[in-house]
Parts: C-alpha cells; sequence; structure tokens
C-alpha cells in the first residue's frame, strides 16, 4: 500500500516536484523559471528546494552560460518515484472513502 | 499521517495544475514565437500569390527560406543560452529535427517529379498537406498535441479549399485559414500559456 511523504506532503514542495515531474526524465529547469511557474520567492523556492535535495529528491546544478551564472534543477529518480508513491497514497485516500 | 478525502483531492488538483502550467509555459516560450512567423510567411505567401500571381514562386521561395533560416537560428540559440529548460542531448535533437525537415523537403520534390501535378492549386496543396502531415509527426513525436490537431485542421481546411472553394478565391481561403490558423494558435500561445 503506498504511502504519504511527509517531505512532499507540503504544499510548496508538492507543487515543486509536480512541476519537475512534469518535464521528461534528463530535463533541467532554470531556477528563476521555476520561480515564475510556481509564482514563489526567491527565499522560499530556495530553502524549499534545499529541503527536497537534503532528501534526495532533486539535483540541483549552478553553471554558467554565456558568462552568467545559472541553476538548474531536476527530479532524481528517487524524487520521481516518492512523488508516484504520494501521488498513488493520495488517489487511495480519495478511493477508499468511496467505498 | 492522517489526510482527509477534501485534502488529498486538493493535493491532486494542484499536481494537475502545476502540471499542465508547467508544459504550457514551456511550450510558450519555445514555439509561440515561430508559429506566428510561419503564420506570417503563409499570410504573406498567399495574399502575393493571389495579388501577384506571376511572381509566386520568387515570393514563396523567398518567405520559406526567410522562415527556415529564421527558425532554425532561434531553435539553436534557445537550446544553447536562453533556454529555461536544458535538454540531454539537445544539439542531437535539433540536427535530427533540422534533417527531417530537410529529407521532406527531398521526398516532396520527389514525390512532385512523379505526380507532376497540372494546376498550382494541386502543387499548392499538396505541398501544405504535406508540410501539415509533418507537424502531426511532429506533434507524435514531442507529445506536442496542439501541433497534432493544428495539422489536422489546416489539413482539412487545405481540403475543404481544394475541393470546395472556387478556384480563383482559394489563395485568399488559404491566407485566412492556413497563415491564420498558424499565426492564431502562436498568439494564443503567447497569450494565454505563458
Amino acid at each position: 500500500m503506498a504511502e504519504i511523504d511527509n517531505i512532499i506532503h507540503q504544499p510548496a514542495r508538492l507543487r515543486i516536484m509536480a512541476s519537475l515531474v512534469a518535464l521528461e526524465p534528463g530535463e533541467q529547469v532554470d531556477f528563476v523559471y521555476l520561480r515564475k511557474i510556481l509564482d514563489l520567492t526567491d527565499g522560499n523556492l530556495g530553502a524549499h528546494l534545499a529541503r527536497l535535495e537534503n532528501a534526495g529528491y532533486v539535483r540541483i546544478q549552478k553553471t554558467f552560460i554565456a558568462r552568467k551564472p545559472r541553476t538548474f534543477i531536476n527530479a532524481t529518480g528517487k524524487g520521481r518515484d516518492a512523488f508516484d508513491e504520494h501521488t498513488a497514497a493520495l488517489k487511495q485516500i480519495i478511493g477508499g472513502s468511496k467505498k | 499521517m492522517d489526510i482527509s478525502e477534501k485534502e488529498a483531492r486538493d493535493s491532486l488538483d494542484q499536481i494537475q495544475a502545476v502540471s499542465i502550467r508547467t508544459r504550457k509555459t514551456i511550450t510558450a516560450g519555445y514555439d509561440s514565437a515561430v508559429l506566428m512567423m510561419w503564420g506570417l510567411i503563409g499570410t504573406l505567401g498567399y495574399l502575393g500569390t493571389h495579388f501577384f500571381l506571376r511572381w509566386a514562386w520568387p515570393i514563396w521561395i523567398g518567405l520559406s527560406g526567410i522562415g527556415m533560416i529564421t527558425t532554425f537560428v532561434v531553435s539553436w540559440r534557445q537550446f544553447h543560452s536562453g533556454n529555461p529548460v536544458k535538454v540531454p542531448a539537445a544539439e542531437k535533437i535539433v540536427w535530427r529535427i533540422f534533417l527531417f525537415w530537410i529529407l521532406l523537403l527531398v521526398y516532396m520534390f520527389i514525390w512532385l517529379s512523379i505526380l507532376r501535378p497540372r494546376h498550382g492549386i494541386q502543387l499548392n496543396a499538396f505541398m501544405c498537406t504535406t508540410i501539415m502531415f509533418a507537424y502531426v509527426v511532429m506533434g507524435l513525436w514531442f507529445k506536442c498535441y496542439y501541433m497534432l490537431w493544428l495539422g489536422i485542421a489546416v489539413t482539412l481546411t487545405t481540403l475543404i479549399g481544394f475541393y470546395l472553394i472556387p478556384t480563383g478565391y482559394y489563395c485568399l481561403w488559404m491566407a485566412l485559414t492556413a497563415g491564420g490558423a498558424l499565426f492564431g494558435t502562436g498568439l494564443y500561445i503567447r497569450l494565454f500559456w505563458k
């Protein structure tokens, strides 16, 4: 039986993971772009990403493109699995209460 | 951890909304400008053909050339610098897309030399439906479903133009429907998906 993931369940982190999992595996999204999609502040997004990175759910890569610093983020395999399980658990709750 | 049914449902709704928004925002960044440009090229090409029939070939070759070069440069630049999403093996994908379109053009010339259309409208309907078939293929290839539906829609309007619209109005019809559909879709994506 699938279980709720306490790290992912927090609303902002749920939206971050939903956005990252919507990308194809291997695709990485720019920090500024992700902030715009999710409508979060720099500090808020950074703090939640750090929490997800500590759990091994996302990978944060800092790089330079055209001499400008850029930060790219993607969901790891572990993060995708955890998100799938969390989603399955949510669906079970809805399905279970219908019976 | 105890979660109510309402909370679970809200979370799933939020996941779906964010997922759709992410894909749409990325698509808007990639495609809208290029799509609007091709819509404009199509409209100008058809209007040029209607009003200056003698200059139809130079008009289409010139506009298509500008369109192809611009599309390639924009795609190349997006993948290398300004692109907000890094795609693995991006260069290979750009080259494959480029090669796909070049091969399609080569095949179009082969088919044209075999079929030898007798009228300009036959030639145009053939080229337009072939390019729209490529849109359908690209839509399926990249899971970009608006391209799939756009390809099907413009193919249908081309067939309507070919079979039902009087010959003298074919180019005006195509300027409105084919060029208009591409430009309109690009504009819609730019305005509502970002």
